[in-house]
């Protein structure tokens, strides 16, 4: 049984998801990576994560019902940090509404973000 | 050889029409069969464009990622790197690649790590080849010149840009626009002092969005830009006004009551509406009669706000106005000011719409 705490994030810029396994993985944690929701809600049920990173739009399957099917159907109770951009305030409302813990607005610093993970993972 | 032939000879016997037929069916099988050809050529050669494009992309996202966590002591790493990508985008097809790649990450990533980004689209030279784009004949180009110079804040072209705010095409003075004010935020709003060319509706919503975004929210002095002899500048100070409260222009606002321009004259009418502008009613009632229909129903519209029982007189001459939405109003004030006046009047109403008003604000 490994220690390293699996984070999973779901973002269709490969860039930014690039950096952010970088940054996150040097930090100890274990990143998996999806460029879609749907990708996303498989990576989930088969490696149950210990925290969840999602874009709100993304192709196939957007954060929001990435969120929905983690909080409803799979009933987990992990932690859920949304990106969002500019101009979509009332679609984060409806992550909090939907169970998300936290949101970063996009552009947004990966220093924070891992302050942020790690303050949700203590 | 002697079917062949004999399918010749067949043919030649046949009618014309159906000849024709048999001709045409023939030009259109030869034409689907090189389009055929030509689509399966195409569909592939996108294809390996679209790998080599991923694989390109890969490679500078791995580069681009290498060059942000390299440390102060890696400086040999920075350069390196910052030396493959000088060689690789005098390459057009590698320079756009690479470029998408730095957008994407500049787009959603704030701090030192943009700031990082910044630095290697100017010492990687993609800058000058922004900066080239702006020398373009082509107004398209140009445009994205501008775009990619307020992406990575490039600061110091402010008069290189400003030669283009009165650019005839509107989506270069778009880019233009955003530039200056994503960049320089309230400063970047000078441009309006010598402004020629109108804003587009569109992208005043988009410049106001911008500004709001600022944690600094000190704006600057927007009087010359109501006196603007440019009326979407006019226009745009009025939503400025509103927006930020410029109490301290009301009396500009009441001179625009007599502007020439009729777009301009509601739109005062209703930031004045806004900041509950007493003076502006006793003007706006002395130019009623002269008024258009819509400076009269934005002027009905304010007097919900400000309204008091020496309007009396001035709204019961307005309760039997020809316009239905001013009539409407006229009739909401006087049932608020003096409701027994307008039960009264209510008693006597014939014609069926001032009955279906009456019974609409008795309802309500």
């Amino acid at each position: 049984m490994s220690d390293i705490e699996k984070i999973v994030l779901a973002e269709d810029n490969s860039t930014l998801s690039l950096l952010l396994k970088f940054r996150l993985e040097k930090e100890g944690y274990k990143l998996l990576t999806a460029e879609d929701g749907k990708k996303a809600i498989e990576q989930i049920e088969e490696h149950k994560p210990d925290l969840i990173l999602t874009d709100i739009m993304m192709p196939f399957i957007s954060g929001l019902e990435v969120i929905s099917h983690v909080r409803n159907k799979l009933d987990m109770q992990i932690p859920i940090i949304v990106f969002s951009s500019a101009g979509q305030e009332e679609i984060v409302l409806k992550a909090f509404n939907l169970g998300a813990n936290d949101f970063m607005s996009k552009p947004f610093s990966p220093n924070e973000l891992v302050i942020r993970i790690k303050r949700l993972l203590q | 050889m002697n079917e062949f032939e004999y399918l010749i000879d067949n043919f030649k016997q046949l009618p014309v029409l159906i000849k024709i037929v048999w001709i045409l069916s023939g030009i259109l099988g030869v034409i689907i069969i090189n389009l055929v050809i030509y689509l399966k050529y195409l569909r592939g050669y996108l294809r390996n464009k679209e790998k080599i494009f991923a694989k390109f992309q890969s490679e500078y996202e791995g580069e681009l990622i290498n060059y942000l966590y390299a440390s102060e002591e890696e400086d040999a790493t920075k350069l390196k790197i910052v030396k493959k990508m000088k060689t690789c985008i005098k390459d057009k097809f590698k320079r756009k690649i690479f470029l998408t790649v730095l957008s994407k990450l500049k787009n959603d990533i704030s701090g030192e790590m943009a700031d990082s980004i910044q630095h290697l689209y100017v010492e990687s030279g993609l800058i000058d080849y922004s900066l080239a784009k702006l020398k373009s004949s082509k107004w398209d180009v140009k445009a994205v010149g501008i775009k990619e110079l307020a992406l990575f804040e490039i600061t110091n072209v402010y008069s290189e840009i400003s030669k283009y705010k009165d650019y005839p095409k509107q989506e270069v003075r778009n880019e233009v626009q955003l530039y200056f004010v994503n960049l320089f935020q309230f400063k970047g709003l000078d441009f309006l002092n010598d402004l020629i060319t109108p804003i587009s509706e569109w992208n005043q919503i988009q410049l106001l969005e911008i500004l709001q975004k600022f944690d600094d929210q000190q704006i600057t002095d927007i009087s010359p830009w109501l006196k603007s002899e440019n009326k979407s500048v006019v226009m745009f100070a009025l939503k400025l006004a509103k927006i930020y409260n410029q109490f301290q222009v009301i009396n500009i606002l009441l001179e625009l009551l007599a502007h020439e321009n009729k777009d301009i004259r509601v739109e005062a009418i209703k930031v004045l509406s806004y900041f509950q502008a007493n003076e502006a009613k006793q003007i706006l009632k002395n130019n009623f009669i002269n008024s258009s229909i819509d400076e009269q129903i934005a002027f009905f519209n304010m007097l919900e706000g400000i309204v008091e029982t020496s309007d009396e007189d001035f709204i019961l001459e307005n309760v039997s106005h020809e316009n239905f939405e001013i009539k409407t109003l006229a009739l909401k004030l006087l049932k608020f000011i003096n409701t027994d006046r307008f039960n009264s009047l209510s008693l006597v109403a014939s014609d069926v719409e001032s009955k279906a008003i009456f019974n609409y604000l008795e309802d309500n």
